[in-house]
């Protein structure tokens, strides 16, 4: 049971860092590079689900996407499918809850290329695009890293949001830190510390790795 | 071949805002842009790359149009096929020498590349440098690459921003020299922005004296130099003695006209004003020989006597201010104290060729 919850747990989390390191970075590059009207309120909306309680950030996410919601409505009506309650929708709350952390490392670090770089790059006869790929993401690598872990840290340890719009069913969408819960409410200590324990050596490695990957190379 | 007419206002959000506006046409060889620093002179190569838009004017070089306001023509940066040589390298920090270099080079296959990337490597004398990254090469080596990464693009200008700006004096000497050598084989024209006065007559085929955002003056780097048409050209060349005085009379027998500066007058070289006009004069300070004995039988038409203020002491030289009545700026090498017991107080004759005293419009 321990194993399977791991398995879930890793499988939502592993998505919901992919999606986030794609649409963080994309975030963050607009906000570091485009002026444009509305981009304070933007950068406002997109911090929202960092400073609200993840159980108000679920209940929106409710609104939008639940059976009767503005979107998952629609849906629902069209396919008779809806995301709530199923591991997908875990995926989601991960996604949502951590997705200001990477937007605002990916903001820092992109901003932190001298945009002279760029420049060369475009005089050199490089398009926007490969400008983007091959010297202001390598440039920006370090940064865009430790915006990954950090979110992926935070997806892990999701907890409210999760609950709000995915439940708490064991073996579909009973996350790590959802098990420990229920562990700790019925009185079943062992199996809630060996949770914690497993969820906390998880934690500790991949920042422990990504910190030895990311030192800087030595220089003359 | 080459034009640009640019006007553009710059700095408007900032503290010191201007309106710039150039026309300038170079041939194939070294045009030079000189001027102080915020004079323009790096808006004009931006706005020939493209990273900077004018408000209005024509970009063009051999037929090809960058720019023009009046049909709303504006080629993309990495349409111009420029290169660019930035004052701070701009080396991509992440990429090997050879990779930097590689990355300029367009629509060739690999192995072609690579041979291209050789060449230009010893053609700089920095072959052993292909595989280190930019942190680990000397400011020479740096520049050398920046170069070298320049051409590789196959560009049909090159743009240089005060590239020397960062390297010793017997590093720049030798990159002068290789510069434009360069400019000799590859026969594309060079448009050169520096404050530096060797470097622009040592490469400069034609130059353009900038002073907030506008052109002073025109023509050889010497020229230029050595007769400075008006005070604010006199004054980005380093032309440290200015004056405004009036003119008193015409020596018609010896070419001369004398102009009164204050406490003294100068001769200087015939200038076709009426008597009673005003007229700005312009002395470099290093063209004034200074002497204890008051000489009287000498080419020099102004022997001015004068009194030793200061003494600014440099390592390599000294800066005297003289004043007979108005302050004089002399530049002499600090042997020279040494040899004429000047100091403070000294009586002094300043010897002035009637040549030497520029008329500034």
């Amino acid at each position: 049971m321990i194993w399977q919850t791991l398995r879930l747990s890793l499988l939502v989390v592993g998505i919901a860092t992919i999606l986030i390191g794609l649409i963080g970075t994309a975030f963050g590059y607009i906000l570091a590079r485009c002026n444009f009207r509305g981009k304070d309120i933007l950068d406002a909306v997109l911090t929202l689900p960092m400073i609200l309680p993840p159980t108000v950030t679920g209940y929106y996410l409710i609104l939008i996407l639940g059976r009767r919601g503005l979107l998952g409505g629609p849906l629902y009506d069209l396919t008779g499918w809806t995301v709530t309650f199923t591991w997908a929708a875990a995926v989601i709350a991960a996604t949502v809850i951590a997705l200001p952390l990477m937007i605002k490392s990916a903001r820092a670090a992109i901003e932190s290329v001298d945009t002279e770089y760029e420049i060369a790059s475009r005089i050199m006869g490089k398009s926007e695009w490969e400008t983007f790929f091959r010297i202001t993401l390598p440039l920006a690598k370090r940064g865009l890293l430790a915006g990954i872990v950090l979110s992926f840290a935070r997806a892990f340890g999701e907890f409210g949001a999760t609950l709000m719009l995915a439940g708490n069913i064991p073996g579909r969408t009973q996350t790590m830190p959802l098990a420990i819960y229920e562990a700790v409410a019925s009185g079943e200590d062992e199996r809630a510390m060996w949770l914690a324990l497993i969820l906390t050596g998880i934690s500790i490695t991949v920042v422990y790795l990504t910190s030895r990957l990311s030192r800087p190379r030595k220089s003359a | 071949m080459f034009e640009a007419r640019i006007k553009k206002q710059l700095g408007s959000d900032g503290a010191h805002p201007f309106n710039m506006d150039v026309d300038i046409k170079g041939g194939g060889g070294i045009t030079v842009l000189f001027g102080s620093s915020g004079a323009g002179k790096t808006s004009v190569l931006r706005a020939v790359a493209g990273i900077l838009t004018p408000d209005q004017g024509r970009i063009s070089l051999g037929g090809r149009i960058y720019f023009d306001s009046s049909t709303g023509t504006c080629l993309p940066i990495q349409e111009r096929r420029i290169g660019y040589v930035f004052q701070n390298h701009l080396l991509f920090p992440h990429f090997t020498v050879e990779h930097n270099i590689l990355y300029g080079i367009r629509d060739h296959s690999r192995a072609t590349a690579r041979q291209r990337v050789r060449e230009l490597l010893s053609m700089l004398g920095i072959g052993k440098t292909a595989r280190r990254y930019p942190r680990d090469l000397s400011g020479g080596e740096q520049q050398r690459v920046a170069l070298a990464r320049a051409l590789a693009s196959d560009p049909s200008i090159m743009l240089l921003d005060e590239p020397l700006s960062a390297v010793d004096v017997a590093t720049r000497s030798r990159l002068l020299e290789e510069i434009s050598v360069i400019q000799e084989r590859s026969g594309i024209p060079f448009l050169y922005v520096t404050h530096n006065h060797s470097e622009a007559v040592r490469l400069g085929d034609a130059m353009y004296v900038l002073d907030e955002g506008r052109i002073v003056q025109t023509g050889t780097p010497l020229e230029i130099f050595n007769s400075p048409r008006s005070a604010p050209v006199a004054r980005v060349v380093g032309t440290e003695n200015i004056f405004v005085g009036n003119i008193i009379e015409h020596r018609i027998d010896d070419g001369t006209t004398v102009v009164d500066i204050g406490a003294c007058r100068v001769q200087v070289s015939y200038c076709d004003l009426p008597a009673g006009g005003r007229i700005t004069v312009g002395i470099r300070s290093e063209d004034i020989i200074l002497s204890r004995e008051c000489l009287t039988q000498t080419s020099a038409r102004n022997v001015l006597k004068g009194i030793v203020r200061r003494i600014i002491l440099e390592t390599d030289k000294a800066e005297l201010v003289v004043s007979c009545g108005v302050d004089f700026k002399v530049s002499i090498t600090p042997a020279t104290i040494r040899i004429l017991d000047l100091k403070v107080g000294t009586e002094i004759y300043m010897l002035i060729k009637a040549r030497a005293v520029h008329l500034l419009a």
